[in-house]
C-alpha cells in the first residue's frame, strides 16, 4: 500500500488552488503505470499536453483580475436528469449539475482524507455506534432557511423515506438506525452496526444538505428546483432543452480548496443537454457554447491541436469502468473460462488505437483515485497462450466448422450487452470478439437502448456487461462485489452485484468485505480491502478497462475551471470570461 | 412474347398512348435485337460492330451507370477477389492510417482496411436493395392489381388503405414495421420492401386501369377472351415494362433507405461491413479521419445514382422509341 501512496497523493483533478495542479496530477497517476503499458506511455504525453494548456490558463490568471459576471453555456453529452434533487435515484447526471448548487457536509480532498465543509466537526463514540455532526452556525439555504441540527433530521428521513426513491443516498446511510437533536446545531446519529465509510458517504453530493424548508415541498417541486448552499441556485429547467442556474450572491461556503472566497464570478449557467457526440464537439467549437462534457477521445486529440480550446480530464472514483463477466451461467461459471477470456482479449490495443491512447489502463477493480485501489497489472495482461491452455483445461477442446471450440457439442459462446450509455463503444467489443475468436471463443454482440440493456442486466441476460459505479470510498467493492446483492432490490429490478458469483469463493471475498468495512482500524481497512481486491481478481469476475473520467472541453478563454473531489465533478464557482 | 401490337394502334386516349409508347418497342424489339435470324440489313456485320451499334445505340446515359453497376454486381459477387484483405481483419496498431498505397481508403479505429470493407459491404447493400425492391413491387403488384380489376368495392378498399400508409413517410413506415420485427438485416429489407410498396402500388392500380379500358382488351373481351387470358397477355405485358422502369429506380431508393436504417443502428450487426453502419461509426470521427465517412458515403451515393441513372437513362430510351 505504501508505495502507492505517493502517486495516490499526487493525484486526482481537484486541488483548485493552483491551476495547474489539476492534470500535472492525473499525469502524476499515470506515472506510476507507465512501465506497464505503451498506451499510457501515449496517455502521458497527451495529458501533460493537456496539463500544459490549463497551466497556460492559469499563467495568464495572475496577469489579469478574474472578471466577474457574463453566462457560461455549458453542454452536457450525460443523459438528463429525471430529477435535479440528486437523492432522488442518485446518478452521475445528477451529480454533474448539482455539484453547482448543492453542498454536502464534509469535504474529502485528493487523498481521501475527510475534513469540515457545512458540518464544523464530528465525534465518535467509543463504540462506534454514534456519531455527533456540529454543523455551521452561519449558513443560510438559497431560500433563507438556516442549516441547524433538524436540517440534518429533515435530510437523512427525507433520503429514508421510500417515497423518495433514493438509490444512492440510500445506500450511504443504510447503517443510520436514527437522528437525534442534541442542541441547536449539533444531531448525533446512531448506527445500527458501525461504518468506517460514514463520513465518506456525507461527502458526496448524492447525499447533500438541503433545506428543510425545501424538501418539505415534497419530491415533485423538490426535483423541479432543490434549495441548497451552493455558489448557484436553480432557476428554471426547461425540459429535454436546459436548466438555468444563477448566481447565489450571498454564497460564503466555499469548498477548503477553492480558488477564492464570496460569490462565484459568473452571474448565470445555461446548463444544455446535447447528447450527440459530434453536435456537440462543433457547437464548441464554434464558440456556441463554453464548455462540454464526456468529450470523445478523437475529440479530445483535435482540441489539443485547436489553440482556442482546452481539455481538463480527470479520473473519478469507484468500480472502474469494467466488463463484468456473468457466472451465475455457461461458461463464465467457471474460473478458467473468465480467465481465459480475460486473457484472450487486448485491452492495451483498444485503448491505444480506438480512444487514441488519451484514455489509460486500468488493471484494478477500483479506481486509481480510490484510496486502497491495488494495481494487478499480472493478473489483467493479454496471454493468449495461457487462454488456450486454460480453455484445454476447462474441456473446451473440440472445434466446430467455423473454428470455434466445443465442448459436449455445445459452442463456446458468449454474448455481451452494449449501450453508448456506458462508455464501453462497440468497437472495442469487435476488437474483443476478433481476439476471443482466435482463441476459439465465440463472442456476440448486442447492440442494446438504455432501457432494453437495463431489463437484460436486471434478468441476467447477459455473459458479459459493460458496467461502472462511481463511489469516493473503497466500500464501492461491498456494493458490487457482495453476493447479498445478487437478489434485486425491487423483485425483476436493479441489484448491484452483477456477476452473481456463490459458493466458498463468494463467501470469502464477502467476509473480507464486511470486516473491511466495520473495522475501526485505517490500517487494517486498507489490508482488508487489499485481500478483497487479490479475491476478487483471481475469481475473474470482471475485467477491468479504464477508470471512469469526468472529460472537458473548453474554450480556452474561459478561465479557472476545476474538478471537485472527491468527485471529481465540475465546479464553476472560479470561472470567469476572460472576453473584454 | 407475343403483344399484339397492331391493337396498340386503336389508342385514341393521348395519355395512354403515351403510357403505351413507352411500354411496347422493348417488348417488341429486344427479342428482335438479340435474334440473328431476324433478316436485317447489318446481320452481316461482326460481332464487334454489333457490339458497338448495340452500345452506342444505348448512349452514354446508359453505358456509364451500366458500368459503375457492373462494377457494384461484381464487388457484391465476388468481393475477395477485389478486396485485398478480409473484411473483417484487424490491426488495431495500423488504426487510422491515411488513404495511401498500402491502404487504398484508410483503415478504421481497429486498424481495418476500408477499402475491403467497402467492397465487402457491395453485397449487402446490393442484396438489400434488390430484395426490398422485390417485396415491395411484389406486394404492390398484388395489391394494384386486386385495386385496378377488383369491383368497385374492392378499389375502394385497397385505395383507401393505400391512402393510410401514405399518411405515414416512407422511412418512419420502416421503422414502425423495424419496431415491430426487431432490427436486423432481414427485417431492414422486409420494412424498406413493405414501406416502398403503397408508391408501387398505386402507380400499378393506374396503370391498370388505363390498359383495361384499352381497345384491345376491350377488342379480347368482344373475342371471348378468359380473365386470366386478358390478364396474362395484356395487363402484365404492358404493366411490366414501367414496372422495370420503377423497380431499377426503386432498387437506388432501397439502398439509400437500408443505409439510414443501418446508420442508425437499426440494420447490420457489428462488425459486418455495412455502408451505412460504417457511415455511423465513421461519423465519431469525422473530425479526424475523414475517409472513414467519405468512401462508405460516396459508396451509397455511387450505388443510387447508379441504379436511379439506369432507370431513367432506360425510361429515356423508351420514351424516344
Amino acid at each position: 500500500m505504501k508505495n502507492r501512496q505517493p502517486a495516490y497523493q499526487a493525484e486526482p483533478a481537484n486541488a483548485p488552488r493552483s491551476a495547474g495542479s489539476p492534470l500535472a496530477t492525473t499525469a502524476g497517476t499515470l506515472r506510476k503505470r507507465l512501465p506497464l503499458t505503451v498506451a499510457a506511455v501515449g496517455a502521458l504525453l497527451v495529458l501533460t499536453a493537456c496539463g500544459g494548456a490549463v497551466h497556460a490558463d492559469s499563467a495568464q490568471g495572475p496577469s489579469r483580475a478574474p472578471v466577474s459576471g457574463g453566462t457560461l453555456v455549458y453542454a452536457t453529452g450525460d443523459t438528463e436528469p429525471a430529477c435535479l434533487d440528486p437523492i432522488v435515484s442518485g446518478n452521475v447526471p445528477q451529480a454533474l449539475v448539482s455539484t453547482q448548487y448543492l453542498e454536502p457536509l464534509f469535504f474529502q480532498d485528493e487523498n481521501g482524507e475527510v475534513g469540515p465543509w457545512l458540518a464544523k466537526s464530528w465525534k465518535w463514540s467509543k463504540d462506534r455506534l454514534a456519531l455527533d455532526i456540529t454543523v455551521r452556525q452561519d449558513v443560510h439555504f438559497t431560500d433563507g432557511q438556516q442549516l441547524n441540527a433538524e436540517t440534518i433530521i429533515r435530510n437523512v428521513a427525507y433520503i429514508k423515506d421510500p417515497k423518495t426513491l433514493s438509490s444512492t443516498g440510500i445506500l450511504a446511510v443504510e447503517k443510520v438506525a436514527s437522528v437525534e437533536k442534541i442542541s441547536e446545531f449539533t444531531a448525533r446519529l446512531h448506527l445500527s452496526e458501525p461504518d468506517n465509510a460514514l463520513l465518506e458517504h456525507f461527502a458526496q453530493v448524492w447525499v447533500p444538505i438541503q433545506s428543510q424548508k425545501a424538501l418539505a415541498r415534497g419530491a415533485e417541486a423538490n426535483c423541479l428546483s432543490p434549495v441548497g448552499t451552493g455558489p448557484f441556485k436553480v432557476e428554471s429547467w426547461s425540459k429535454q432543452q436546459e436548466v438555468v442556474l444563477t448566481r447565489n450572491d450571498d454564497y460564503h461556503t466555499p469548498a477548503p480548496t477553492a480558488g477564492h472566497s464570496g460569490p462565484a464570478y459568473m452571474e448565470k449557467i445555461i446548463w444544455r443537454f446535447l447528447p450527440d457526440h459530434a453536435a456537440r464537439f462543433a457547437a464548441l467549437q464554434s464558440g456556441e457554447v463554453d464548455v462540454i462534457d464526456v468529450l470523445q477521445p478523437q475529440n479530445a486529440v483535435a482540441a489539443k491541436a485547436d489553440p482556442a480550446l482546452d481539455t481538463l480530464i480527470g479520473s473519478r472514483p469507484g468500480h472502474v469502468v469494467n466488463l463484468t463477466l456473468n457466472t451465475t451461467e455457461d461458461p463464465f461459471n467457471d474460473v478458467r473460462v473468465r480467465e481465459a477470456f480475460v486473457r484472450s482479449v487486448d485491452v492495451d490495443a483498444a485503448l491505444k488505437s480506438i480512444f487514441m491512447s488519451t484514455v489509460p489502463r486500468s488493471n484494478s477493480v477500483l479506481s486509481s483515485i480510490t484510496k486502497f485501489n491495488r494495481q494487478n497489472p499480472d493478473a489483467y495482461s493479454t496471454d493468449v497462450d495461457k487462454a488456450n491452455r486454460l480453455l484445454d483445461e476447462a474441456g473446451w477442446t473440440a472445434r466446430d466448422s467455423e473454428g470455434y471450440r466445443t465442448k459436449d457439442g455445445q459452442r463456446l459462446s458468449t454474448t455481451a450487452i452494449q449501450t453508448e450509455a456506458v462508455l464501453v463503444p462497440v468497437s472495442v467489443f469487435e476488437q474483443f470478439q476478433h481476439s476471443a475468436k482466435a482463441v476459439g471463443f465465440e463472442l456476440v454482440i448486442n447492440q442494446e437502448e438504455p432501457a432494453s440493456f437495463n431489463a437484460k442486466r436486471y434478468a441476467w441476460d447477459y455473459g458479459i456487461s459493460p458496467l461502472y459505479y462511481t463511489k469516493n470510498s473503497p466500500s464501492v467493492l461491498n456494493i458490487v462485489y457482495d453476493s447479498a446483492h445478487i437478489p434485486s432490490v425491487i423483485k425483476g429490478g436493479y441489484h448491484a452485484n452483477n456477476n452473481g458469483l456463490t459458493g466458498p469463493a463468494a463467501d470469502a471475498i464477502d467476509q473480507a468485505l464486511r470486516l473491511a468495512a466495520t473495522t475501526g482500524s485505517e490500517k487494517e481497512r486498507g489490508e482488508l480491502y487489499a485481500k478483497a481486491q487479490q479475491l476478487i481478481d483471481k475469481q475473474y469476475l470482471s475485467l477491468p478497462i479504464f477508470d471512469q473520467q469526468t472529460r472537458l472541453g473548453f474554450r480556452s478563454d474561459v478561465e479557472g475551471v476545476r474538478l471537485l473531489s472527491p468527485l471529481g465533478m465540475p465546479t464553476f464557482y472560479d470561472t470567469w470570461l476572460d472576453r473584454s | 412474347m407475343s403483344t399484339p401490337t397492331h391493337l396498340t394502334k386503336t389508342i385514341t386516349d393521348p395519355e395512354e398512348a403515351m403510357t403505351h409508347s413507352i411500354q411496347t418497342p422493348v417488348l417488341d424489339r429486344s427479342p428482335e435485337r438479340r435474334g440473328p435470324a431476324e433478316p436485317r440489313p447489318r446481320t452481316r456485320a461482326s460481332l464487334v460492330s454489333q457490339a458497338k451499334e448495340l452500345f452506342t445505340g444505348l448512349g452514354p446515359g446508359i453505358i456509364v451507370p451500366l458500368v459503375l453497376m457492373l462494377g457494384l454486381v461484381a464487388a457484391a459477387a465476388i468481393p475477395a477477389a477485389l478486396a485485398p484483405s478480409g473484411p473483417l481483419d484487424m490491426n488495431p496498431a495500423e488504426a487510422f492510417t491515411a488513404p495511401g498505397t498500402a491502404h487504398w481508403f484508410g483503415t478504421d479505429e481497429s486498424g481495418r482496411d476500408v477499402f475491403s470493407r467497402v467492397i465487402h459491404g457491395a453485397r449487402s447493400s446490393l442484396l438489400i436493395g434488390v430484395l426490398a425492391t422485390v417485396i415491395g413491387l411484389g406486394t404492390a403488384v398484388v395489391l394494384g392489381a386486386l385495386a385496378g380489376l377488383g369491383t368497385r368495392a374492392v378499389d375502394f378498399g385497397v385505395s383507401r388503405f393505400l391512402e393510410v400508409l401514405f399518411a405515414f413517410p416512407g422511412l418512419l413506415l420502416a421503422l414502425l414495421v423495424i419496431t415491430i420485427l426487431g432490427p436486423g438485416v432481414v427485417t431492414t429489407t422486409i420494412a424498406v420492401g413493405l414501406s416502398a410498396a403503397p408508391g408501387y402500388a398505386r402507380m400499378i392500380r393506374s396503370q391498370v386501369l388505363s390498359v383495361r379500358r384499352s381497345g384491345y382488351v376491350e377488342a379480347s373481351i368482344v373475342q371471348g377472351k378468359s380473365r386470366a387470358f386478358i390478364v396474362r397477355h395484356h395487363i402484365l405485358p404492358n404493366v411490366a415494362a414501367p414496372l422495370f422502369v420503377l423497380a431499377t429506380l426503386g432498387v437506388g431508393q432501397a439502398i439509400v433507405w437500408a443505409s439510414s436504417l443501418s446508420f442508425l443502428g437499426l440494420g447490420a450487426t457489428p462488425p459486418d461491413p455495412e455502408w451505412g453502419s460504417m457511415l455511423s461509426l465513421g461519423r465519431l470521427y469525422i473530425g479526424n479521419a475523414w475517409w472513414l465517412t467519405f468512401f462508405p458515403g460516396l459508396f451509397i451515393v455511387l450505388s443510387a445514382a447508379t441504379t436511379t441513372l439506369l432507370g431513367h437513362g432506360i425510361q429515356r430510351k423508351l420514351k424516344d422509341k
